[in-house]
């Protein structure tokens, strides 16, 4: 995915998840609070599409679910874009630069990706002229929304994983990684 | 080969973020009446009929979770709402003898006010769709302008005041909670009848903080908080008097004027069904709401200072 446009199975597959990711996010995740406070999907969905995928398609993704989000809630338009590109684009970068292949990467970028997303909505606001303090009450309900987003990143990310890698092209890095760690290429790359 | 693919990413980013921007400000900067409100509008149009399908589809699932959150919560709750329930089964027994007094005088004197409940009609709808983030509270409703349904109308449940519609599509609706940012509803104490400002506590979605009551204002924990309805007839309310928003939980004395935290009696992290109270064309309510919707939307919502006089100029005549 770092060179050359991404395949077209893999751009359906991205907007059919964003889709069912924001309606299932609105019909149902939202009205179940955890511990006080709402699981959100999107960020999460976001971030782990551009560590699949890479950044332009993490940054497109980004753009579209924050657009579709900000539509559907009627909300000011291009706030949630704004911040699901960025994030987007990062977690697509830390997979172009770093190729992090860890048990708990999912769960730290989960994590990375929510606290991104409600403290950069927060500053969004608070620059939009919402007249508040910043609070104690504001700041746990931030923690406990990144902890909550943390816990369910790892199903999160099984899943999109699922959806998204039989459209993913193959990657040379991983591909000799692969060989490597299992001592040669396997049967079926050979055959 | 490598550049190229550096130019494209950096172009992509800027041209994403760029765009972003230029929706920000168009938006923010445009009367509700603009043409990213209509494009908005058109799309909850659109997506109101999948959304209500989602929304009963996936009910099940909702509903186990809900099971399993409600039953936990209702167990920490159990002891303190059955002594609760005994201090207000003596309480019932005594105002129930008030009331048939009260209702007498109230005919007597003609009290009926014009934007009594009575005024208004009432149209049950199921919420298909809640937004999750801290600062714009708001659900989506499966009824909208073909079943009556207007912007400005109030929403309530069986326990209390619920919101105000801000979006009214032909299928469905937005409604703006109480705990959102861009909500102002006058009100007054129920037990002395001091009036005040209800706004969110923004950061505490769970909280309101009525603000304005003067000092001296005899306001203690436990008591009610409910809409003032219309007080001068030069400031409609798009609130029917005497419904119930909440529950005072802390007094904050600040100089001249003093502030109360409220805890909204109407629980709404777990909305299914709302009643939205819809009014005739010429009627009192209806001005009111007229004058509501003449607020520009930057002002109306999203800006809490702005928000807020949008609010009280909307909602009352609740300082005078």
């Amino acid at each position: 995915m770092n060179g050359g446009a991404p395949p077209t199975s893999l751009l359906l597959r991205v907007a059919a998840l964003a889709v069912v990711v924001v309606f299932v996010q609105i019909g149902v995740v939202s009205e179940v609070p955890v511990f006080g406070v709402v699981v959100d999907l999107s960020p999460l969905t976001v971030a782990f599409i551009g560590l699949l995928c890479g950044s332009t398609v993490g940054a497109c993704a980004g753009f579209g679910i924050g657009l579709l989000v900000d539509l559907t809630l009627g909300q000011t338009l291009g706030l949630t874009s704004l911040i699901f590109t960025a994030i987007g684009y990062g977690s697509g970068r830390l997979r172009e630069l770093r190729d992090p292949q860890g048990a708990l990467v999912a769960l730290v970028l989960g994590a990375a990706a929510a606290g991104a997303s409600l403290v950069g909505y927060s500053l969004m606001e608070f620059m939009l002229g919402v007249d508040a303090p910043v609070s104690f009450e504001l700041l746990r309900q931030i923690v406990l929304g990144v902890i909550v987003d943390a816990i369910v990143a790892l199903p999160v990310w099984a899943i999109v994983r699922r959806c998204l890698e039989p459209g993913l092209p193959d990657d040379p890095r991983r591909r000799r990684r692969r060989a490597y760690t299992t001592g040669g290429l396997s049967p079926l790359t050979r055959a | 080969m490598h550049d190229k693919t550096i130019r494209r990413r950096r172009a992509v980013l800027i041209a994403l973020v760029a765009l972003s921007l230029i929706l920000l400000t168009a938006y923010f900067g445009e009367a509700r009446g603009g043409r990213l409100h209509a494009v908005q509008r058109d799309f909850l149009t659109v997506v109101s009929p999948i959304q209500d399908g989602t929304n009963k589809a996936l009910k099940p699932v909702r509903d186990l979770f809900g099971w399993f959150s409600s039953t936990l919560h209702a167990k920490s709750q159990l002891a303190e709402l059955r002594k609760q329930n005994d201090r207000l089964r003596a309480e019932l027994i005594e105002r129930q003898g008030d009331e048939r007094a009260y209702a007498t005088l109230r005919r007597l004197y003609h009290l009926d006010n014009e934007l009594g409940v009575a005024a208004y009609h009432a149209v049950a709808a199921s919420v298909i769709g809640a937004s999750p983030n801290l600062w714009n509270r708001t659900i989506d409703i499966n009824k909208g302008s073909g079943d009556g349904v207007r912007e400005n109308d109030p929403v309530i449940v069986g326990e209390g005041l619920v919101g105000v519609v801000t979006e009214a599509g032909p299928d469905g609706a937005q409604v703006s909670l109480v705990t959102d940012s861009g909500i102002g509803v006058s009100a007054i104490i129920n037990e002395t009848g001091a009036p005040g400002l209800v706004e969110p506590k923004v950061g505490e979605p769970d909280s309101l903080l009525m603000q304005y009551l003067p000092a001296n204002t005899p306001v203690s924990v436990g008591n009610y908080v409910v809409t003032s309805g219309t007080i001068s007839s030069g400031h409609p309310s798009l609130f029917p008097r005497g419904i119930p928003i909440g529950q005072v939980t802390s007094v904050k004395e600040e100089g001249a004027i003093k502030s109360v935290n409220v805890q909204p009696l109407a629980n709404l992290h777990n909305l299914e069904t709302v009643q939205v109270l819809t009014y005739p064309p010429d009627s009192a309510p209806a001005r009111a709401a007229h004058f509501a919707s003449s607020v520009p939307a930057g002002q109306a919502q999203g800006t809490s200072g702005a928000g807020s006089s949008a609010g009280q100029l909307a909602s009352t005549g609740s300082g005078g």
